[in-house]
């Protein structure tokens, strides 16, 4: 090929071309910038009709470009994308960024039709750790695992990378190209044949943007579809307001709240304000003060944990008990009780809401149908709690539509032949819509152009491709963090967000794109579009922002939040509506996101992966979880497979026997057995060498084949049979009991108040209550342990700060927040099933989780324990390290030296806590092993993808090698960053000025750390509070972090029968 | 005198007494078909099996084996403790039983020390690679003053091992090589083959038989043992302090460090006789290894059997009367748990087999007394498996509980070391004088076995 | 029975014997006799022969004690100096100075050096290795490791003549007698 020499290059044509290229513009050759036929070639070469070759082939090969292209990409990474005419290279200083420091950049990110505020940590432009944004409404400096989590997307190297084309490379260009072809037809008939198809749309400027797009095309449609929305609640608020409004709740001033199987504790991002309300009224234990927390629910969730009262039951029965709460509250006291609960019991909840009329709240959850929905809303005005405890806006979602029934019509016109140009902005409706839709099938109707934007190459990209005629187009979609948009908060509130980073692939932000295809589609002019503009220009528009636009704007971006955009409330008046109860026959089926993958769309994490699931601790897969009872009567161990039919559809999945879980009812997780996704997704089979188990099988099953249009909330008349098989399910918790020993301490109100205490030995024979210090207020300590010790007691005299921590177990909800936290911050890598399987899970942070009573079928209660290094005083694990890698500092903290340990893992055996983690393996280098075995193959193969992972971590935190044993260090990196910050100032380290991961992250304010020996300090009030008590003190441990035990605000009238410690 | 009759059996002279302990090594002729096979498969174990573990383990670190958190030490430590146990017996017959004059120890003492020191190669593999980075083990256990300005931490149980079984290696080895010395002399002035009696002049280093050396020698040998007999003790209870030091619920046990010493020396004995009674068959030494010996290593064995059996109804009184919850939890764990026939199973080797031995017969019968020498190796070896990963599976908090499931490689690289352990046996008994010539010709001086008529004393030597 | 008439430098006359008995005997017999240096060698160590010969040395037993000495200080010198003055660490709220804890290594170095010392030290006054010896010129010296006796007088000793030394040799019923050179 020596005739196809530069020389032939038109270089005016070049310079042209690079002149109005904007954007990150990196290029192999001068030849592909002219794009000469020699490129083109060049580039068939590289992409000769990749469909036919080996999936492996070309993934490795995107991950190539991914890598190369991202690394390029961070180059010139900036906090925010500056208009390009002013990148200037990295001689002259920017403002306010010094080498070594973090800059925090506040954005939002949205999930499931919520936003949250959110403050992104950025060294030198590499976003590497999410913060709540105390500003924030709808955070107040909180977040959720999955937001967490998020940062890892970012770096993931199987992101959809560059254009696909009927499943071949392609450009941009290539792609505005068709689009100005196809479209120009399509203007003729006013758009007629074009669809676009999003999920629910939050942010402001998209709707404004695709409402344009619909007055240039006025016959084209904008459907939404989510397999999640608020289809329920939205269908029940207009049963019963006959107005679509959205519920916004006031916890703070309920003083009895009720929950019909809602997990507003845990689920979705408004648990975050929702966490905090709650545990707003949980501090302060007194009977007026403690609010009371009822759950009737289908499953065993954090908020059933957390509550004071706890009915496990089946879905449908909530109907039930619903009307009866009504009716009785209607009338003034308890009529007919539902069968569920005992007469008096029930009567009991009746009194206690009308006893608190004003400062009760109902609140149902979204898997339930809208008739439950109206009937909570019902209650709500029956308890005068509208206005109070709850009010009720307009939609945050712009359109509220019921999502199913949305894609319905859009599934039909599909069917029918209307749709020629199919636009797929996110989704993946080819894994997710309901199976009766067929949405597969319909796509093949689609003639001409099937356009998919989304984060990953997925199931919907390959339907897509698969179909021949017309043309398919796989678009690379931008993570949140490297595009310009806004969103709006629980409440509301909208905040603008901005990027961290130019995008690490050649990827466009969804208003780019929908500003291309609503422009007249001139090839490469509106697609480089300036995200910012679009994003400023809508705001601009909106007035929101006074006086001196950029000036504003600039608040407005530091600040995290548009003022006065909360949403306004909506005046409503019940309306009289039938709420027939639900028929059900067999097994009820409950299809629920998964509390950490959500609806499949984080499968390719593997933080979110490895999280211990909230009360089943289960990793890397979903089970049909079922009751106990259920499992015997089908006679089923825990992994045994069980097939579940509903109708035509099947589904084999291996069962989960979970106490508390209610009888005849079986509840399933979405998310998993991808068939096209990540490398962490992907399912794999298992592998054993003589006898010995390798690798487990991972990860799930698809549960969504089980996913019907017709049931709005649950499925029923399933049917559950033993198959025989069994598989692998790996939970991190295999004992579940406390074996009667003095591990979680909890207490009914009532008996504390009588005897302030919850440690065994003194309520057996009370003791005098020490009275509080009058002067400060601060209460005199709890008196220590007598010193039980062959050496003396101080060894070090210092006058250094002594940290310490409290874990308020009456306030912590086990969300798994902190854990994921601790991950992102702590450089934890992530070790795979078949690793946790053999017990070497590695998160730091992790939460114990015990049932108590004697029924194990419907345990009495349920205790969360947060549980990392408590750093103790006297640590068992010092002294037996042979070469004194883990030693004391003179603050207390208890220190592992990386660099020195050997390995010997003494030091874990003897921790009573084992909290010592151990890289048994090259973890942190073999990051591609997730699910795959540790070959030298996989390793040459996925190196690349792993260099990107790398990016993630954080600068402050040693990256661990292979045989070192780590462990919680208290942050201590935090705690140095402040040390200097306070030595600058010239003053003491002030309390608070340290938050460590876990206790920034949490939404209920469950930890607080700082320096114990100022008796002023927070913590050390927390430490001398009655129920504080250190883990297993009986050891001579001398822990520096306390639990503070727990409190249940238990109804006096049901004491007898629920709920008691 | 009759009794110590038995000791040497058939008319021995001195130059019989070379002839039939120096030609196991002298004449190759005697190395037929048995030794062969059984060498091989030893060197497979020993050069293929184990060092490919090892490659492994190296090339991906120790999550090739079962360990996991909260179990961190398993079959590697098991294996270290239950090899370092084998290696007791050596050095406390060889000590102790001399300082004892217990006479009947000459025909068996090389033996054994030899046994001590392949079984601590063989222990002292374990702890270096069971870090999976030996590279860093190896020298920062080591106190030196380095670069770093960082030392050992003596206060740890593991450094404390370091010393005692480097100490015990060393000083085994040198009361070893002291007592061959002139045992070499003898081989390099009986060996015809000229390279033969250049590889024992070597390490003969000019012994000569002076009685001047002799005096000194003795002096030295002696103290030796004086010395060996309080190591041999310490060792194994240092050992046992990995454990008893602990707070691990099953491991903080007073009673660790006698009923360590004593199932030490219980194992150690077990293995001589599961070795020497083949040897003796193989190499025609029966007239030296008698019966007599046979029978009152089996008597040694049931005395430290008892003991042992004692130590475990102590732990088992010891969980119940502590009253600690997860003590009890503990015992119930070993006596009903997922892992219970291991206990029960110890129990059977350790504590019901050994009894058969009361019974004088029992104890004259070669092959009765093999297999309670071989349940009693195996007894043993279960004894460590359920202190170290039984224990570690139970913990204070019962949400940390986790079992522990060996994988493929924890197993080959135990076969490994036995092969190892038995190759090395073999080049020694084909290499090295297996019973202690000299000290033999002694005891038959002193019998006044050469008053006996001798048929031509005079040529004698060449007779043979 | 033949040996050379004139040799340039006599080791001494040698005495083979059959019994270790008939050795102990002819060494006290000539050390009544008057006999300094004689030295006698057995193929096992036979009681009564440092007396007979009035052979007396017990450094051995102070070397290992000296020994011994020495290696517990070092050992408890190391611990200390490190654990107190080189790297001070707050381990588990214990005492720099532990001594429960530094005594196992004490000990242990104790008995360490003590072997090692001992050990070398009577190879050391044995004056080993030493490949050559004269004596083992003496013919059938090899069977002095097997199952023969051997007493030999040296020359430097001063009562040494080759005829009143073979006289009062051959008294003592050898098997036979020769004298050996010393080489060059």
């Amino acid at each position: 090929m020596e005739d196809q020499t530069p020389n032939r290059l038109d270089m005016d044509l070049v310079r042209q071309k690079l002149a109005d290229k904007r954007g990150p513009a990196y290029w192999r050759s001068l030849e592909e910038i002219a794009e000469t036929p020699e490129f083109q070639g060049w580039l068939d070469d590289e992409f000769p009709h990749r469909r036919t070759l080996l999936e492996i082939d070309r993934r490795s090969l995107l991950k190539y470009m991914g890598a190369s292209l991202a690394l390029a990409g961070l180059a010139g990474c900036r906090g925010m994308e500056l208009e390009e005419l002013k990148v200037v290279p990295y001689v002259k200083q920017p403002e306010e960024m010094v080498p070594g420091k973090p800059l925090f950049y506040a954005t939002a990110w949205t999930l499931g039709g919520v936003g949250l505020g959110l403050l992104v940590e950025s060294h030198e432009g590499r976003p590497t750790k999410i913060e709540g944004n105390p500003d924030h409404p709808g955070s107040l400096g909180a977040t959720t695992a999955q937001t967490q989590a998020a940062i890892l997307s970012l770096y993931d190297p199987d992101r959809s990378a560059m254009v696909l084309n009927d499943g071949d490379g392609s450009t941009w260009d290539a792609f505005m190209d068709a689009v100005a072809a196809e479209f120009s037809n399509q203007k003729a008939v006013h758009g007629a044949g074009i669809r676009i198809l999003t999920e629910v749309v939050v942010s402001p400027t998209l709707k404004a943007q695709l409402d344009g797009f619909l007055k240039v095309y006025p016959g084209a449609r904008w459907h939404q579809y989510e397999p999640f929305a608020r289809d329920n609640a939205f269908d029940g608020a207009n049963l019963a307001f006959g107005q679509p409004v959205e519920a916004v709740y006031h916890l703070t001033k309920a003083k009895v709240i009720v929950s019909l199987d809602s997990d507003f504790l845990q689920d979705g991002l408004e648990s975050v304000v929702l966490a905090r309300q709650f545990a707003e009224g949980r501090r302060k234990l007194t009977a007026e003060d403690m609010n009371r927390l009822y759950v009737f629910e289908s499953q065993l969730t954090c908020t059933g944990a957390t509550s004071d009262h706890r009915w496990s039951m089946k879905p449908s029965s909530v109907h039930a008990v619903a009307t009866a709460l009504l009716q009785s509250v209607r009338s003034q006291g308890a009529v007919s009780p539902p069968k569920e609960l005992s007469g008096a019991d029930f009567n009991a909840v009746v009194q206690d809401l009308l006893a608190h009329r004003g400062q009760a709240v109902v609140i149902v959850g979204d898997q339930q149908p809208p008739e439950v929905h109206a009937i909570g809303h019902a209650l709500n005005v029956a308890l005068g709690a509208v206005g109070q405890t709850v009010t009720y806006h307009e939609p945050r979602a712009a359109h509220a539509v019921h999502t199913g029934r949305d894609l319905k019509s859009l599934v039909d016109d599909m069917n029918a032949g209307k749709v020629d140009v199919l636009v797929m902005l996110g989704g993946n409706p080819v894994f997710d819509a309901p199976v009766d839709y067929n949405f597969g099938e319909a796509l093949k109707r689609v003639s001409r152009l099937r356009i998919r934007y989304g984060l990953y190459e997925d199931e919907t990209t390959d339907a897509c491709a698969a179909v021949d005629g017309g043309h398919s187009w796989h678009l690379p979609a931008t993570h949140f963090l490297e595009q310009w948009s806004d969103t709006r908060g629980y409440d509301g509130t909208a905040t603008v967000a901005q990027p961290l980073t130019a995008p690490l692939y050649d990827a466009r932000s969804p208003h780019q794109l929908v500003a291309a295809l609503a422009g007249d589609g001139a090839p490469g002019h509106d697609l480089m579009s300036d995200g910012y503009q679009i994003i400023a220009d809508h705001w601009q528009s909106s007035g929101h922002i006074s006086g001196d636009f950029d000036k504003g704007l600039a608040e407005v971006l530091h600040a995290g939040i548009v003022p006065n955009t909360t949403l306004a409330p909506r005046v409503v008046a019940l309306k009289t509506f039938d709420a027939a109860p639900p028929s059900t026959t067999g097994f009820e089926v409950v299809l629920r996101p998964d509390p950490n993958l959500h609806d499949g769309r984080f499968n390719n994490n593997g933080w979110l992966m490895e999280l211990p699931r909230p009360m089943t601790q289960l990793v890397w897969d979903n089970a049909a979880i079922i009751s106990l009872k259920d499992a015997e009567t089908l006679g089923v161990q825990r992994g045994d497979v069980v097939q579940v039919t509903v109708g035509k559809q099947t589904l084999a999945i291996p069962a989960f026997p979970q106490p508390g879980h209610p009888v005849g009812s079986v509840l399933i997780h979405t998310g998993f057995g991808r068939t096209k996704t990540g490398s962490v997704g992907m399912p794999t089979q298992h592998q054993s060498l003589m006898g010995f188990d390798l690798y487990a099988k991972t990860v799930g099953v698809d549960s969504y084949v089980l996913k019907t249009s017709g049931a709005a909330a649950y499925v029923t008349g399933a049917t559950l049979t033993k198959t025989g098989q069994s598989e692998t399910l790996v939970s991190t918790q295999i004992h579940h009991s406390m074996e009667g020993r003095d591990i979680v301490r909890a207490g009914t109100l009532a008996e504390y108040l009588r005897v302030p205490s919850l440690n065994p030995d003194k309520l057996a024979n009370p003791p005098i209550v020490e009275q509080g210090d009058l002067d400060t207020g601060v209460p005199t300590e709890t008196p220590e342990q007598p010193n039980i010790d062959m050496y003396p007691e101080e060894i070090w005299t210092t006058n250094l700060p002594q940290w310490g921590m409290t874990i308020d177990l009456n306030l912590c909800t086990g969300c798994n927040a902190c854990i994921t936290a601790c991950q992102a911050e702590n450089n934890i890598p992530v070790v795979g099933k078949t690793q946790v399987m053999k017990g070497r899970e590695m998160q730091w942070l992790r939460i114990d989780r015990y049932y108590g009573g004697a029924d194990p079928d419907n345990p009495s209660e349920v205790l969360v324990q947060p549980v990392a290094c408590v750093q103790c005083e006297k640590a068992p694990c010092e002294p037996v390290c042979p070469v004194g890698a883990t030693v004391h500092s003179h603050e207390g903290l208890n220190q592992m030296v990386y660099n020195r340990c050997v390995g010997t893992r003494y030091c874990s055996n003897n921790c009573p806590y084992k909290v010592r983690r151990f890289n048994f393996l090259d973890y942190s280098n073999l990051q591609f092993q997730f699910t795959e075995p540790a070959t030298l193959i996989n390793k040459i193969y996925k190196k690349d993808g792993v260099s990107l992972l790398k990016m993630v971590s954080n600068p402050d935190v040693t990256v661990r090698g292979r045989g070192v044993m780590e462990k919680c260090s208290y942050c201590v990196q935090r705690i140095n960053d402040a040390r200097i910050e306070a030595k600058k100032a010239g003053q003491e380290i002030q309390d608070g000025a340290i938050l460590t991961a876990c206790q920034q992250v949490c939404p209920t304010k469950t930890i607080l750390f700082g320096n114990i020996a100022d008796k002023k300090s927070e913590v050390f009030k927390s430490r001398s509070d009655e129920r504080a008590y250190r883990l297993l003190e009986e050891l001579n441990t001398r822990p520096r972090t306390s639990h503070l035990g727990k409190v249940r605000n238990v109804n006096p009238a049901i004491t007898a029968q629920e709920g008691t410690a | 005198m009759a009794e110590n009759q038995q000791l040497i059996e058939g008319n021995q002279t001195y130059a019989s007494l070379d002839t039939v302990i120096g030609d196991v090594v002298l004449d190759q002729r005697r190395h037929k078909l048995p030794w062969l096979t059984t060498f091989g498969i030893a060197s497979i174990f020993a050069l293929f099996v184990l060092p490919l573990t090892l490659a492994w383990l190296l090339y991906q670190g120790i999550g090739v084996w079962g360990n996991n958190i909260p179990v961190g030490w398993g079959f590697p430590i098991v294996n270290f403790v239950w090899w370092i146990g084998i290696g007791h017996a050596g050095t406390l017959i060889s000590a102790i039983l001399l300082l004892l004059r217990q006479q009947w120890r000459n025909s068996i003492n090389r033996f054994a020390e030899a046994m001590t020191i392949f079984a601590v190669m063989c222990a002292g593999m374990y702890p270096l690679f069971h870090t999976g980075r030996p590279w860093v083990a190896a020298y920062w256990l080591l106190p030196y003053p380095n670069i770093m300005a960082v030392w050992p931490q003596f206060r740890s149980p593991l450094m404390w091992d370091v010393f005692a079984v480097s100490t015990y290696f060393t000083v085994s080895l040198v009361f070893w090589f002291l007592g061959l010395v002139p045992d070499f002399a003898t081989l390099r002035d009986k060996a015809t083959n000229k390279f033969a009696k250049y590889a024992y002049a070597i390490p003969a280093m000019g012994w000569r038989g002076s009685h001047r050396h002799w005096h000194r020698y003795e002096q030295a040998y002696l103290i030796l043992a004086g010395l060996s007999t309080p190591l041999v003790l310490s060792v194994h209870t240092i050992v046992s302090y990995d454990f008893a030091v602990s707070i691990v619920p099953g491991w903080n046990v007073t009673v660790f460090p006698p009923y360590f010493v004593a199932g030490a020396v219980f194992a150690g004995f077990a293995m001589v006789l599961l070795l020497a009674i083949p040897v003796r068959a193989l190499y025609g030494l029966k007239d030296l290894i008698t019966m007599r010996h046979i029978d009152w290593m089996a008597k040694i064995m049931l005395t430290t059997g008892l003991i042992v059996f004692y130590g475990y109804n102590l732990e088992v009184f010891y969980g119940w009367f502590s009253g600690e919850k997860v003590e009890t939890a503990l015992m119930q764990w070993r006596f009903y748990g997922p892992y219970a026939w291991a206990y029960w199973l110890l129990i059977f080797c350790n504590g019901i087999a050994p009894q058969i031995l009361w019974s004088p017969k029992a104890r004259r019968n070669i092959p009765i007394v093999w297999t309670v020498s071989f349940i009693v190796t195996i007894g043993m070896w279960l004894e460590r498996f359920v202190i170290i990963p039984m224990s570690l599976m139970r913990n204070y908090l019962p949400s940390s509980d986790r079992m522990f499931i060996p994988t493929f490689w924890d197993f080959s690289m135990f076969f490994g070391t036995i092969g190892f352990f038995i190759f090395m046996m073999f080049l020694f008994v084909r290499f090295m004088p297996s019973i202690t010539i000299f000290e033999m010709k002694d005891l038959l001086y002193k019998l006044g076995a050469d008053k006996k008529p001798q048929s031509d004393a005079v040529g004698a030597g060449e007779a043979h | 029975m033949s040996h050379a008439p004139i040799a340039p430098k006599i080791y001494g006359m040698v005495a083979e014997f059959e019994t270790p008995d008939q050795l102990v005997h002819a060494a006290s017999r000539a050390k009544e006799f008057g006999y300094t240096s004689i030295d006698g060698h057995s193929p096992f160590p036979i009681h009564g022969m440092s007396e007979a010969t009035g052979f007396k040395c017990n450094l051995v037993p102070w070397i290992f004690l000296v020994g011994g000495i020495l290696g517990g200080l070092t050992g408890i010198a190391l611990e200390s100096y490190v654990s107190i003055l080189d790297l001070p660490l707050e381990i588990g709220g214990k005492p720099l100075f532990s001594l429960p804890s530094f005594f196992p290594i004490m000990y242990e170095c104790t008995i360490l050096f003590s072997a090692l010392a001992g050990a070398i030290g009577m190879m050391a006054l044995n004056g080993f290795p030493r490949p050559y010896h004269p004596i083992f010129d003496c013919p059938g010296f090899e069977r002095a490791s097997q199952d023969r006796f051997f007493l030999a007088i040296e020359a430097d000793d001063p009562l040494y003549s080759e005829i009143e030394t073979r006289r009062f040799l051959a008294g003592l019923e050898p098997i036979n007698i020769s004298v050996v050179e010393e080489e060059e």
